[in-house]
């Protein structure tokens, strides 16, 4: 499919190990180093037979209850985790905007943690040198560039890191939990450009833990509940959906 | 394997990057900086100095210049190993959240306390040259390779030791108990001459024994070391590098979820 930016087919993801189970994580180390079969108790799949086509330029949320699978999901897209059975294609340059800062680090100036997530982005120092002015003017630090990342607030450190993330340019954006840091004013900057970034003709994936959000940059939305999609389409009546049910499963222990 | 080798190398920035953020975190907030990184072996320098010439009497010549040729790289190698064991751990947001070849945080970790180790070692060089030899010797050309060797051996056992410390914590409290025990059973306060000869095949199962005893040939001894011992050294290196590796590759797409 020529047009499409992110392409799922089948992939179904079972963790290597269980977390309820103290004694698994030796296990699988015996079991990595013996090349046996991991997890010889199946662990259940976390990821259940997803089949999704995010076309270039579209703009999707995804929501769903805690432990839906949604982080999962994108760790699949990204490549940080190994999907167990399936497909995964990404065309395009991809940012995963998991975790706003990881890797940064406290005791050290927001100049040096600029490099330090730009390198785990893989952004080079070249490049983030020509696009400092950029990231500079998207996140407003000023200044404090040269103090410890410790003395910043909060929405100043998920501003610099978002600035940096968005500087490498990329095709596809994914981003999870990158409004639940900062103020509403940084809030309102963030919906601004993830729109603006839609709107260029980009392509973007966006875990929404607020239902407000979603409805106001994606048009469409997809449902994930125990690792199963369980709607996918217009983003209005996919909310619609998931309130009427989420009241639904609330109420009769009322 | 050769992929691996080449993807690190593309990723030489990334290691270069998290090698300064640990040179930088480290000096960050001390004000004696470099002082404190050398306090601790020149204080065992000046223990081991006096207990074995005074006390339990080594008989080498110049005992300090031999001790020197060999007791920084110990120091290098007993660190790297015991920076892996948690490395990952330390990097677990990075692992969990970005795409990147978890390999760099290891290469960083022993990287990262290579100019710390280069220092200290000119200045052994220096002294090793002007007091013990008088001169410069022809076979301190040598070294260059002995460190690659060292760095190769080095990351060889740093990265199972690393991959391990992710699934047992126990690492942590073992690593110490190994790295004493490797210490009095590696010649670097004594010389391999002074092993009697039944307990030779024994000292050869430890590639560090190969290592210090070619850096005191070459340093103290002055002598270029058997071919056959720069054969076995290199051999052991490379192959620990390898190995290590392998070892790692096995572990690595798991690292993200077991972390």
């Amino acid at each position: 499919m020529a047009d499409a930016a992110i392409c799922l087919r089948g992939v179904r993801k079972r963790f290597h190990y269980d977390k309820r189970r103290a004694s698994s994580i030796r296990q699988t180390f015996i079991r990595v180093i013996l090349r046996r079969p991991i997890a010889p108790r199946p662990t259940g799949f976390r990821i259940q037979s997803i089949d999704l086509l995010v076309r270039k330029g579209e703009a999707v949320a995804l929501i769903g209850g805690n432990g839906a699978g949604k982080s999962t999901l994108l760790r699949l897209i990204a490549g940080i985790y190994e999907f167990t059975e399936g497909e995964v294609r990404v065309q395009g340059r991809l940012a995963p905007v998991l975790q706003l800062g990881a890797g940064f680090h406290p005791e050290l100036s927001g100049l040096d943690n600029v490099f330090i997530y730009g390198a785990l982005l893989g952004i080079s120092r070249k490049e983030l040198a020509d696009r400092m002015k950029g990231i500079l003017e998207f996140s407003e630090i000023g200044d404090a560039l040269r103090m410890p990342l410790k003395h910043y607030s909060s929405g100043m450190q998920a501003r610099l890191a978002l600035g940096v993330a968005l500087s490498s340019q990329p095709d596809v954006l994914m981003v999870d939990e990158a409004l639940s840091v900062g103020d509403e004013s940084f809030r309102k900057r963030v919906l601004d450009y993830l729109r603006d970034f839609h709107g260029r003709g980009n392509t973007l994936l966006f875990v929404s833990h607020n239902l407000r959000d979603a409805g106001e940059i994606c048009p469409r939305t997809i449902w994930l509940e125990d690792g199963r999609l369980v709607m996918d389409g217009e983003t209005s009546s996919v909310l619609e959906e998931y309130r009427r049910v989420k009241t639904l499963v609330a109420s009769p222990d009322r | 394997m050769i992929s691996r080798l080449h993807e690190a190398w593309r990723n030489r920035e990334l290691i270069y990057v998290l090698a300064v953020r640990n040179m930088k975190v480290k000096y960050q907030q001390s004000a004696l900086g470099l002082i404190w990184t050398f306090f601790n072996p020149i204080m065992t320098l000046g223990i081991l100095m006096i207990v074995f010439t005074r006390v339990a009497r080594i008989p080498i010549e110049n005992y300090w210049a031999f001790l020197l040729s060999g007791y920084f790289v110990w120091n290098f190698v007993s660190q790297g190993l015991t920076a892996a064991t948690f490395v990952l751990s330390d990097h677990r947001t990075m692992i969990r959240n970005a795409r990147f070849p978890s390999d760099a945080p290891v290469l960083a970790a022993t990287f990262s306390r290579l100019l710390e180790f280069l220092i200290a070692f000119a200045l052994v060089v220096i002294l090793i040259a002007a007091f013990h030899h008088g001169r410069l010797v022809a076979s301190f050309l040598l070294l260059p390779l002995l460190l690659v060797l060292q760095l190769l051996l080095t990351v060889g056992l740093a990265l199972p030791v690393a991959a391990m410390g992710v699934f047992y914590y126990d690492v942590r409290h073992m690593l110490p108990v190994a790295l004493t025990a490797l210490f009095y059973i590696t010649p670097i306060f004594y010389s391999v001459r002074l092993v009697p000869e039944g307990l030779m095949p024994l000292y050869a199962i430890n590639p560090l024994a190969h290592l210090l005893g070619a850096y005191q040939t070459v340093l103290y001894d002055g002598a270029v070391p058997a071919a056959s011992a720069l054969a076995t050294l290199s051999l052991i290196s490379i192959g620990a590098f390898f190995l290590g590796y392998a070892v790692f590759n096995r572990f690595r797409p798991i690292f993200a979820e077991v972390v």
